[in-house]
């Protein structure tokens, strides 16, 4: 290794190895979450220049705040994240957390006292161990230059739940890898009666119907309609093309061949009729909202914008009412792109746009929203978050502290030098410690 | 008065009440340290306590409905489990002094829950999980702690500023006034030990007591918020598919969750310990506020429950 590689190596490990420098990744990472919490994400670029300056917008755009957490930004920092803990796991976490059994100035530690005890060092020095022991400390001797300590170690164990914690937090980065590299989702609406083949899964599924119960319950602010379920029935076949008969239902996911289908929406779809002069030219296939339909040799097209299962009888209005009732479309009438108006029209009536043209609406389909996904990563995942959180308890409910003791012949008797670390500081420590100081010296003095 | 009410409805207005009277005696003990402030509170702040949990029971009792699961159940939660948490910490590490400041917001955080009650309402499809009744409780638990190490840490500021502002007056005074009997008199005007501050703050736990207990408080905080975004997770996974949607309820609550996990690791370093770690705590409060009530009132996103 040249001198300069050296030396780089050795600023990486210093800042990687910094927990300032980590915290300020963190900060960072941070920061790029809550951008995403504050900018709607995935929508279309239209739709941020709608809602911002045009000068913000073109920002958000470029710095793919659009997409934040898919980002290299949000890829990166968490990357340099996983770096830095790894540095520091072994750099710093390791060494300040499972210290070597050494000597210490007792006086320059904050937490010390010392115990002046009639009795011979012998004696005292069993004692204090069998003090300790009896209390659930690990105490061990060791001699160095002639003088002998002990060490008394309280939920030496204990010292590791960093270790858990940050090992918890590698396991779920890994987790989240592989999905990224093996993984897919997407979603598909599937009419009645339809049968859909999902990319890369390879499954077909069939809707046999769709039902939903919408219940009006009457609030403090008036009538709300609830949605109350939401079911498909399907027939699906996965690779070994055997179909079966399958329910899903919102909160109750189906499973074929590792892939996860889900209910997330619902909606319809409506088949036009067109008309010239009054005769039936041709049945449109089924349109979904923001679908065209185009008026044959005319440069217009009609746009069907949404289903509205119920007209309000009085105010000739869509009613909130999402129940089926009085079902209409609202169309709006295209020419050129530019739009030439819109309209409410009830099934089955039928309403001119022009040079002898004319649509109605024919038939509605309701059509279920699945969302389908393959995440081999989940289970991995899953384990991260437990050893996280099993990290994260023992090291805030426990707390390691160690004793250093050394006694020492004193005139007919000794001295009794005490001083105690924790790995969260003295304050933390320094009740038990004046109680458990007390104690030992109550007990010898009182010769025990 | 209460005979046409529903029994709920008592409750409620019992558990206000408490609040309210309790913060005003527990002020009053902050204050003036007579002790029988301090039991007058403590058992207003257990009886409001007390009050929402049969409340709530009283709700689920009478719609069968879990009452947890919109804005208006899960403030009163969150009030009940702030003022609960607290009497705990109170009872182990002697914190009455702070119980005006935790009463008077969930008292607020009650009183604002009641005017998002719409009344019984079944739940939608995706909140008809066995997750959703595990999730929102243990959420809001970790939101309740953090409320309490909020206003531990903002104590620990106040008696952090005041102190120096103190001990600036007396540096102050000193170097007017140099010599034995002047530097004596000066101080005791100012900032002396008889000082009415000074005695009152010396009644305070001190600054390093205190972010013990702030440490504490996020300890039994950050766990949770940890659990509660990992049921969140499966949670998602049973309604919506996936079990991180990058959802702005869910960015939000991993922003808080960064923050407590920043202050976690500067409560490490010694120099970052006390003062900078209070203020990260406050910051946390902020996030956790904007979490839970700024991104359902402004933003939308999944937890808007379309399906
Ligand atoms: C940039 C990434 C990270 C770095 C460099 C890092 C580094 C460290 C260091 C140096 C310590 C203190 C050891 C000591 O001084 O005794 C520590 C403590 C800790 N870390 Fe991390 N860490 C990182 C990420 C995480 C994450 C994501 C978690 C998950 C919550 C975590 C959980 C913990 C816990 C629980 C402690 C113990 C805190 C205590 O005992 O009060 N760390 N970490």
């Amino acid at each position: 290794m040249t001198e300069t590689v050296r030396n780089l190596y050795a600023d990486f490990i210093r800042t990687f190895g910094n927990v300032l420098f980590a915290v300020s990744l963190f900060v960072v990472w941070g920061i790029l979450t809550l951008i995403g919490v504050i900018v709607d994400q995935g929508k279309a670029p239209s739709a941020y220049y709608a809602a911002y300056a045009a000068p913000i917008a073109r920002a958000i755009l470029r710095l793919d705040f659009n997409n934040v957490y898919h980002s290299w930004w949000y890829v990166g920092i968490i990357a340099l994240i996983l770096t830095s803990l790894a540095v520091c796991t072994f750099k710093r976490v390791i060494p300040a957390r499972l210290p070597a059994l050494r000597p210490v100035k007792i006086d320059a530690i904050p937490l010390h006292a010392t115990i002046s005890v009639a009795a011979p060092v012998e004696r005292v020095r069993e004692s204090v161990e069998r003090f300790f022991t009896q209390r659930g400390f690990l105490v061990r001797n060791r001699e160095f230059g002639g003088t002998e300590w002990s060490f008394a170690d309280k939920q030496n164990w204990a010292r590791r739940g960093v270790l858990v914690a940050h090992l918890g937090f590698v396991i779920i980065a890994a987790g989240t890898t592989l999905y990224w590299a093996f993984g897919f989702s997407g979603d598909t609406a599937i009419l009645t009666g339809q049968t859909v083949t999902i990319p890369r899964s390879g499954a077909t599924i069939h809707l046999d119907r769709f039902r939903y119960r919408i219940d009006p319950i009457a609030t403090k602010t008036g009538i709300v309609y609830q949605p109350i379920d939401y079911v498909s029935h399907v027939t699906a076949s996965g690779k070994d093309g055997v179909a079966h008969p399958y329910v899903i239902r919102v909160n109750h996911p189906i499973t074929i061949d590792g892939t996860n289908y889900y209910q997330s929406s619902y909606g319809f779809a409506v088949r036009f009729a067109l008309l010239h002069n009054g005769r039936l030219a041709s049945l449109s296939q089924p349109l979904y909202a923001g679908d065209s339909l185009k008026i044959p040799g005319t440069s217009r097209s009609i746009e069907f914008l949404r289903f509205v299962p119920t007209m309000d009888p009085q105010t000739k209005m869509p009613s909130p009412d999402p129940r089926i009732g009085n079902p209409a479309v609202a169309l709006s009438l295209v020419r050129n792109g530019a739009n030439e108006g819109a309209a409410l029209v009830l099934m089955h009536r039928t309403v001119d746009v022009g040079d002898g043209w004319s649509v109605r609406p024919e038939r509605y389909l309701m059509f279920t929203g699945i969302q389908y996904r393959y995440d081999p990563g989940v289970a991995l995942v899953g384990i991260g978050a437990f050893v996280l959180l099993v990290g994260l308890v023992i090291s805030f409910y426990f707390l390691p502290a160690r004793f250093y003791v050394r006694v020492d012949p004193h005139g007919e008797g000794a001295t009794v030098g005490l001083a105690a670390t924790t790995v969260k500081g003295y304050d933390i420590f320094a009740e038990e410690f004046g109680t458990l100081v007390e104690r030992l010296r109550t007990s010898l003095q009182s010769g025990g | 008065m209460f005979h046409n009410m529903p029994i709920d409805e008592v409750l409620l207005v019992i558990a206000i009440a408490s609040y309210i009277v309790g913060a005003l005696a527990l002020f009053g003990f902050f204050l003036s340290r007579v002790p029988f402030l301090r039991n007058l509170g403590a058992t207003l702040a257990i009886l409001g306590a007390v009050a929402q949990f049969a409340q709530l029971v009283a709700r689920y009792e009478i719609s069968h409905i879990w009452p947890l699961l919109n804005l208006y159940g899960s403030l009163s939660l969150f009030s009940a489990m702030s003022v609960a948490i607290f009497v705990v910490f109170a009872f182990r590490y002697r914190l009455w002094f702070a119980g005006g400041f935790v009463l008077a917001l969930a008292a607020m955080f009650l009183t604002y829950g009641v005017t998002w009650n719409e009344g019984v309402m079944p739940p939608v499809p995706s909140l008809q999980s066995y997750w959703a009744k595990v999730h929102v409780p243990i959420v809001v638990t970790s939101y309740a702690a953090f409320l309490v190490s909020f206003v531990i840490s903002a104590l620990y500021l106040v008696r952090y500023y005041v102190e120096r502002r103190q001990g600036a007056a007396m540096m102050l005074s000193a170097s007017v006034e140099p010599g034995g009997a002047g530097a004596a008199a000066g101080t005791a005007t100012i900032a002396g030990p008889n000082d009415g501050i000074s005695g009152w703050l010396a009644s305070l736990p001190t600054l390093p007591q205190l972010d013990v207990l702030v440490y504490r408080s996020v300890a039994v905080g950050l766990p949770l918020l940890t659990l509660g975004i990992i049921t969140g997770a499966m949670w998602a996974k049973e309604a919506w598919g996936a079990y991180w949607q990058w959802d702005p309820k869910e960015t939000a609550a991993l922003f808080s969750w960064i923050i407590y996990a920043a202050y976690m690791h500067l409560h490490t370093r010694n120099h970052w310990r006390g003062l900078r770690t209070s203020w990260v705590s406050v910051l946390g409060f902020v996030s956790i506020i904007f979490c839970y009530l700024g991104v359902n009132i402004w933003i939308s996103g999944l937890h808007s429950y379309k399906v």
